[in-house]
Parts: structure tokens; sequence; C-alpha cells
């Protein structure tokens, strides 16, 4: 238990060589492999930080690039809404426009259509009014209206232009004598009158000659040659149905 | 409980199995480390690599636990005394070897080694004159009191680790020779706390009393220069 001075001596040896030993072996080895994972971390580490720099600054590139994006798109959207609003006010014109012809075209067809109904319900009219009359005049015709026809042609003769007179006397030129044809038989004074005012308003040489035709309704017909003076209510009738109708 | 016994001599070199156990130690310890450090991987480290690497950094955080920024140099020694009065507590459960720590001698080399890195470091990190100085600190009444101060934790840390490891032995063998074979089993688990124990605390005090040498003599070149500072405050302020 005591104090042995080359122990001591020996033990004080053992323990600086121990000292050496493990500093050399031990704790240098091992203390610069940790400083060197602590270099390789604080690299990691640095190389960490480089990337987030870089990062950062990709991020706020890709920020400044986004808003510039969005200022492209909102300018290219603004365009694109001018360019949609002019082409609508476009498309709204050439609409109107088709509209406005479209309504112009209906109008002229409606306008069309309308007048054909009016025309046609003016022929209608026409028709009906011819018939009526033909059907009035029909159930009129007698000896008196006969009579009365006979003075009107009379009339009508005495008071014809001297140009018609000459146009009839040129056409007649002394073709055979005249024919008078009535609906009713007529009297020997009717004929008196009628063959006197014949040969003295176209002077002619010749007799003149009577018949009876029952289509004739009423009134008498003239006939010089080719040409025919006709005073009968066939004759107007045949006159009035072919006149222009009122629908044109 | 058997004295360390002179193995062979050595011209006028007594070789006692103290020594000669250290030696094993020193052999078993660098051999180890060789072999655990000849091939150390950065990327990727194994197991004894791991181990080792944490043993050394819990190391290096209690020194700087203590002395922020002096890990490096004071790492060598206090972790050497760490290990090695650790291994050698440990030696006393191997059959036939004694702890080396059980022997005065080896203890008192320790604590001598531990005195001496006292004042090595404390003059290293100043001066001689500087370190020597705060000896006189606060007071130079207190010389006496400071070096009788050295000299008493210088024993008691020699005669601490000696007893308890001397002890410890003691007490397994008399269980042992009292009970019968296998009722020191409990002794000896506790022989390895305590082995790791004294360990722990041998080292932390040789690490304590370093600091405290220099810390002691910053602290009174910092008193000095204040001092010498305050009256050219005075005569400025006047």
């Amino acid at each position: 238990m005591g104090l042995d001075w080359t122990t001591f001596l020996l033990e004080i040896v053992n323990f600086l060589a121990l000292l050496w030993i493990l500093k050399r072996f031990l704790y240098q080895p091992v203390l610069a492999t940790l400083a060197e994972r602590r270099a390789g971390i604080a690299r990691t580490l640095g190389e960490a930080s480089d990337k987030e720099a870089r990062a950062t600054t990709l991020q706020s590139q890709f920020e400044s690039r986004l808003a510039d994006w969005e200022q492209e798109k909102a300018a290219a959207r603004s365009a694109f809404d001018a360019e949609m609003a002019a082409e609508r006010v476009r498309q709204l014109d050439l609409l109107s426009h088709d509209l406005a012809a479209e309504r112009d075209r209906g109008a002229a067809v409606e306008a069309h259509a309308r007048e054909t109904l009016r025309r046609e319900l003016a022929a209608q009219a026409d028709k009906e009014a011819r018939q009526f009359a033909s059907a009035l005049l029909t159930r009129l015709a007698c000896p008196e209206l006969e009579a009365r026809l006979v003075d009107v042609f009379i009339e009508e003769l005495a008071g014809l232009p001297d140009a018609r007179l000459a146009t009839l006397k040129a056409a007649h030129n002394g073709h055979g004598p005249a024919v008078v044809t009535s609906a009713y038989p007529l009297s020997d004074a009717q004929r008196e009158r009628i063959a006197s005012t014949i040969g003295a308003r176209l002077e002619l040489p010749g007799r003149v000659e009577f018949g009876l035709d029952a289509s004739l309704l009423a009134g008498l017909r003239v006939s010089l040659g080719a040409w025919q003076l006709d005073c009968s209510l066939a004759g107007e009738l045949g006159v009035f149905a072919e006149a222009p109708s009122f629908a044109n | 409980m058997e004295a360390a016994h002179i193995v062979f001599q050595l011209g006028f070199l007594q070789i006692t199995s103290t020594v000669i156990t250290t030696w094993g130690i020193l052999l078993l310890l660098g051999v180890g480390s060789w072999l655990a450090t000849r091939s150390l991987s950065v990327a990727s480290p194994g197991l004894v690599q791991t181990a080792l690497e944490g043993a050394v950094q819990s190391i290096e955080a209690a020194i700087e636990g203590v002395l922020p920024g002096r890990s490096a140099l004071l790492l060598p020694f206090v972790g050497t005394l760490w290990i090695f009065v650790a291994v050698a507590n440990l030696t006393g459960l191997v059959p036939e070897l004694h702890a080396p720590t059980g022997d005065l001698s080896t203890t008192a080399a320790l604590a001598f080694l531990v005195f001496l890195s006292v004042h090595w470091f404390g003059i290293c990190s100043s001066s001689l004159k500087t370190y020597l100085h705060h000896y006189l600190t606060p007071s130079p009444v207190l010389l006496p009191f400071h070096l009788l101060g050295e000299l008493s934790r210088t024993l008691a840390l020699a005669v601490r680790l000696f007893g308890n490891i001397m002890s410890l032995e003691m007490a397994a063998l008399l269980v042992l020779l009292v009970a019968g074979l296998l009722v020191p089993v409990p002794i000896l688990m506790l022989h390895i706390i305590e082995a790791l124990v004294q360990a722990y605390i041998f080292g932390t005090l040789a690490l304590i009393y370093i600091a405290g040498g220099m810390q002691s003599q910053e602290a009174s070149h910092a008193s000095d220069t204040r001092s010498s500072n305050a009256p050219d405050k005075k005569g400025s302020s006047t």
C-alpha cells in the first residue's frame, strides 16, 4: 500500500507514452475524420445555401416572369376583348344589314303577295262585276232597250267625226250592202231611220239588209264588209269583258 | 488484497505487477486504437468508428463545457486520463489481475501529472509571471493557503482514486471469502459502475483543476488590467 518511487516514475512514463500513443493513433485520426466530415457537412451546407440562393433567385425570376406573363396575358386578354368587341360590332352590323335586307326582302315579298292578292281580288271583282253586269243586262234585255239602243246608234253614227267616217268609207269601198243584225225584230220605222242614216252618213248607194241574232241580247250590229259597227249589249259586254282589268 | 509485488528487476528498476499491467493496458489501447482507426471512413462509418467518434466527441463536449475553445489543447491529456483510469479500474475485474489504480504509486503518479499539467497549461495560456501572480491575489497573505490547497487537492486526487478502487477489490475479496463463489457477482457489477464513476470523477476534477489554473491567471490578469487602467481613468476625468 506504500508509495514505490520506481513504480511512481514508471507510471508517469507509461502515462506519457499512452498519451502519445492515443494522440497518435486515436485522437488525431478520429479528430481528422470528424474535421473532414464537418468540412463535408459545411461544404454540403454551403452548397445547399448556394442552391437555396439559386433557388431563391430562380423563384424571384420565376415570379418576375410570372408577373410578366400575367401582364402579357392581361394585355392579350384586353386585345382579345377589344378584338372580340370589334368583331361583335362588325357581326352585329352585318346581322343588322342582313336583317334589314331580309326585312326589305320580306316587305317586298309581302308587298308582292299583297299586290298579287289585290290583283286576284280585283280580277275576282272584275269577273264578278262582269258576270253581274252580264246577268243584269241579259235580264234587262227587251224590245224597249232595243229601241233605245237603235236611237243611240243613230245618234252615235250621226255624231261620228268625219275622219272616222272617211276611214269607214275607205274600208267599205263598195263591198256589198250593209247588213244590220238586231236582237229583236225592227219596226219599219226603225229600219227606215237606220237605213237612211247609214245611207246619208256613209253614202252607201245600195240597199241595207236586216237580220236577227238573239245572241246580241239587245241592240244591233252593222256589218260593212270587214268592218262592223256594234251597238248591242252582247258587243258592249264583249268589250267590257275584253277591256283591261281594274286589277292591272 | 495483495500488494503489488516485484515481477523482475531491470538494473536498479524494480518492475512491479502494477507496471506490467499498465504495459498491458498500453499495449491493448495502442493496438486497439491502431486497429480501430486504420481504416476510418468519412462517408460510411462502422459501428466501432461510430463508438470511437461518439467517445471522442463526448470528451470534447465535456471540455468545451468547462473551457470553451480549449478542447483541442486539453483533449489528449484529459481524454487519456479518462480512458486510462476507466480501463485501469476495470482491469480489476479480470481474474489474476489487479487494477493499477489500486496501487497508490499509480494514482500518485497520475495526480502528480495532473498537478504538473495544471501549472503547465496555466503558464502556456499566458506567461509564467502572470500565472505565478495569481497566487498573490487577492492578497499575498493567501499564498500559503494557495500552496497548501495545491498540495492537498493533489493528494486527495491520488488517495480518493486509490482508496475507492482498493476498497472495491478488497470488498469483493472479503465477500468471496465469506459468502462463496457467485455471491460477489453483484459486487463486481457495482465494481463496473464504481470504476467508470471514479474515472469520470478523476478526469473531471483534473479538468476543473486545469480550468481553474487557466482561468485564475486570466482573472488575475484582468484585475491587474482594471487596476492599471483606473488611474488613467481618474486622471482623464480630472
